[in-house]
């Protein structure tokens, strides 16, 4: 047994499903993951411009709060304030005491409106410049109110002239400025709706910029997801196409050339020119040895499409491993002994049972066997080994030869279908690509694993990890308990 | 049988009549209080004004014209109400001794002469008194004690208030005379 220190490990023991098979998944739902994503970009992109509409929208409100209900406030005020002040003149155009102390009150009703204004105005204010205008206003207002109760109080006397003259000299000087008041009011308001207009443009043409760049890098951020994936499955499908080719390539060659030996020696056979017992039966062996070879390879590609199609039903049960070598041994006792393989066996004794198809685990270790007699190189020594380390809830199998090794930036790649190395293709050592890929299926169909190590010229070992029956009738017993 | 029924149903009845008549007196008696009560004749004048009280005597001199500004010099302005209205006959019986005639008369003459600068200010309804006095500092006017509010001032009548049980001019009184 060589040491194993030094040689490369490409699988971990007990995660047979890892990053493969999630990137294998992955693969399969890119399609459905891409939408998703570009469901969710969008949906975060539309949350995006939702929100700068609704900060558009709420400077919009505002600039209407601010400017269009101040002009219609500083409307009502001035309408109020000439109400006021033409119901008091209204009052000088009669003589009836009754219909006098009506206007008094209309004028008096008008002036609590133009006071009140006044007022939530001062309260709304917030630059200087309108608290200043709106306390001047305050100010004139009330001037003007003195001057106006005096006025009423005249013309209810009954002193017209005296009215008239205190109207003429107080009341219409100090309307003017309260006019004036109003008027710097509105401009202020006006100034405001320009500045709040030009603040709702800016916003408005700002959202505008930002929901064509949103939509534009959305689309552009489909197209490169598509691209990349499309991509991505034309190199898969253009990879497996070389492979299918180098397959058939191969395929046709292993095929060929045995039915080549078949065909000469039946033609030397039927045109007579074999003499003898001897070579006719050193014929006979060669067309038997030839037809076995196509017989395995037609069963190596009939049974790898099976698996690949799903259509493997494995029959798992109690199985013994010693056995199962016993008659891995028994098929292959032939080609060992051909291929001049020292052949060593430890298997340990009382192994525990494993849950497995007794035909594919057979088919699983034939295949590691068959492909470490091809690989053995000069040394033609390999060794089969059965353990149940302690502590461990497995049982490993592993093929062990000190041939020609695997290259580390090989390992990666050995169990994909119809991969085959070039330099062992240079080597002329026949083979499909199928019989590691085959292997691992098996293993992990039947919740196994297959792992490898190995050095270049120093040989490589494979192995079989299979979980034994008492630890899954015990993880059983507990989950049973558990639920 | 009959009889006995009879004589129930009579019992009944008195019963009934003595308490309706209780009931209906007792009501009557309230509604009487109460009236004696609210028809005092208030005198009001501007929140303004600093006067607090009068005399029936200042009182008549007023309302007849005799006395033309109050004592910070703003004119008096008479407000009176509607010839025929219950409050004006109260006035110009308790407080100016006179019937209707003899104050129109009086009225013209006080013009006529000079004695009068302006005649007093008519007025239809009791609110329409208390806003004319509200709207001018020198008014002064009456109107029932009910129809007092905050927007003018009540004058103390010989150092009484309209609430008070001696206070001396009333309406009711001069209308069932």
């Amino acid at each position: 047994m060589s040491d194993n220190r030094n040689f490369v490990s490409t699988k971990t023991v007990g995660a047979p499903h890892g990053m493969h098979a999630f990137w294998r998944t992955l693969s399969r739902y890119s399609s459905l993951l891409l939408m998703l994503l570009v469901c969710g970009v969008s949906a975060g992109l539309g949350v995006f411009v939702m929100r700068d509409s609704r900060i558009a929208d709420m400077e919009a409100q505002k600039m209407y709060e601010g400017s269009v209900l101040g002009f219609r406030r500083i409307g009502e005020l001035q309408y109020e304030a000439q109400e006021t002040r033409r119901s008091t003149l209204y009052a000088l155009t009669t003589n009836d005491s009754n219909l006098q102390v009506e206007y008094a009150d209309q004028s008096r009703r008008a002036d609590r409106h133009v006071s009140d204004g006044i007022a939530e105005y001062l309260k709304r204010a917030r630059i200087p410049s309108e608290v200043e205008v709106g306390k001047r206003l305050r100010d004139d207002w009330s001037a003007y109110l003195k001057i106006r109760d005096e006025v009423l109080a005249s013309i209810l006397e009954g002193s017209t002239r005296e009215a008239v003259e205190l109207d003429i000299t107080g009341g219409v000087p100090t309307f003017d400025r309260v006019r004036q008041d109003l008027d710097v009011i509105k401009r202020l308001y006006d100034e405001e709706a320009s500045q709040q207009l030009a603040i709702v443009d800016e916003s408005s043409r700002r959202s505008v910029t930002r929901l064509i760049a949103v939509v534009t890098l959305t689309v552009l951020f489909a197209c490169v997801s598509i691209w990349a994936i499309q991509r991505s499955r034309m190199m898969v499908a253009l990879q497996l196409a070389r492979l299918q080719m180098d397959f058939v390539a191969s395929i046709s060659h292993e095929l060929r050339t045995p039915l080549s030996v078949i065909r000469s020696a039946a033609e030397n056979i039927t045109d007579g020119v074999i003499e003898g017992t001897v070579q006719l039966r050193r014929y006979g062996g060669m067309i038997r040895s030839q037809t076995r070879q196509i017989t395995e390879l037609v069963n190596q590609i009939l049974l790898f499409a099976s698996t690949r199609d799903g259509r493997d039903h494995y029959v798992l049960r109690p199985v013994q491993v010693s056995q199962i070598i016993e008659i891995v041994l028994e098929n292959t006792s032939e080609f060992v002994q051909e291929e001049g393989i020292i052949l060593e066996t430890h298997v340990d004794h009382g192994l525990p049972r494993v849950i497995a198809d007794a035909s594919a685990l057979s088919q699983c270790l034939q295949n590691l066997l068959i492909n470490a007699i091809k690989y053995s190189g000069e040394s033609k020594w390999i060794a089969i080994s059965a353990t149940a380390p302690n502590g461990a809830d497995e049982l490993r199998i592993s093929v062990k030869d000190s041939g020609i090794g695997i290259a580390s930036s090989e390992l990666k790649r050995i169990f994909e279908p119809f991969y085959r190395s070039p330099s062992v293709c240079a080597a002329q050592i026949h083979g499909t690509g199928l019989g590691l890929p085959l292997a691992k299926r098996i293993a992990e169909a039947m919740g196994g694993s297959l792992s490898v190590s190995s050095e270049l010229a120093r040989g490589s070992t494979f192995t079989i990890h299979l979980p034994i029956k008492e630890t899954i009738q015990a993880r059983t017993a507990v989950q049973e308990l558990i639920h | 049988m009959g009889r006995v029924a009879n004589l129930v149903l009579v019992r009944i009845a008195v019963a009934i009549a003595i308490l309706s008549f209780a009931i209906g007196s007792l009501f009557a008696w309230s509604l009487a209080a109460e009236r004696n009560a609210s028809e005092s004749l208030a005198i009001i004048v501007n929140v303004s004004n600093t006067l607090d009280s009068v005399s029936q005597d200042e009182l008549r001199r007023i309302f007849l014209g005799e006395r033309s500004h109050w004592a910070n010099g703003r004119r008096i302005t008479l407000v009176m109400m509607e010839p025929g209205r219950p409050e004006r006959k109260a006035l110009l019986h308790d407080v100016c001794q006179m019937n209707e005639t003899d104050y129109s008369h009086r009225i013209l003459h006080g013009l006529f002469t000079g004695e009068l600068f302006v005649s007093p200010k008519t007025l239809a309804s009791p609110m329409g008194v208390r806003k004319f006095v509200f709207n001018v500092p020198g008014a002064i006017g009456y109107v029932r004690a009910v129809d007092v509010d905050e927007t003018v001032k009540v004058l103390r009548v010989d150092g009484r208030l309209p609430e008070a049980k001696d206070y001396p001019l009333h309406i009711e009184q001069r209308t069932m005379k």
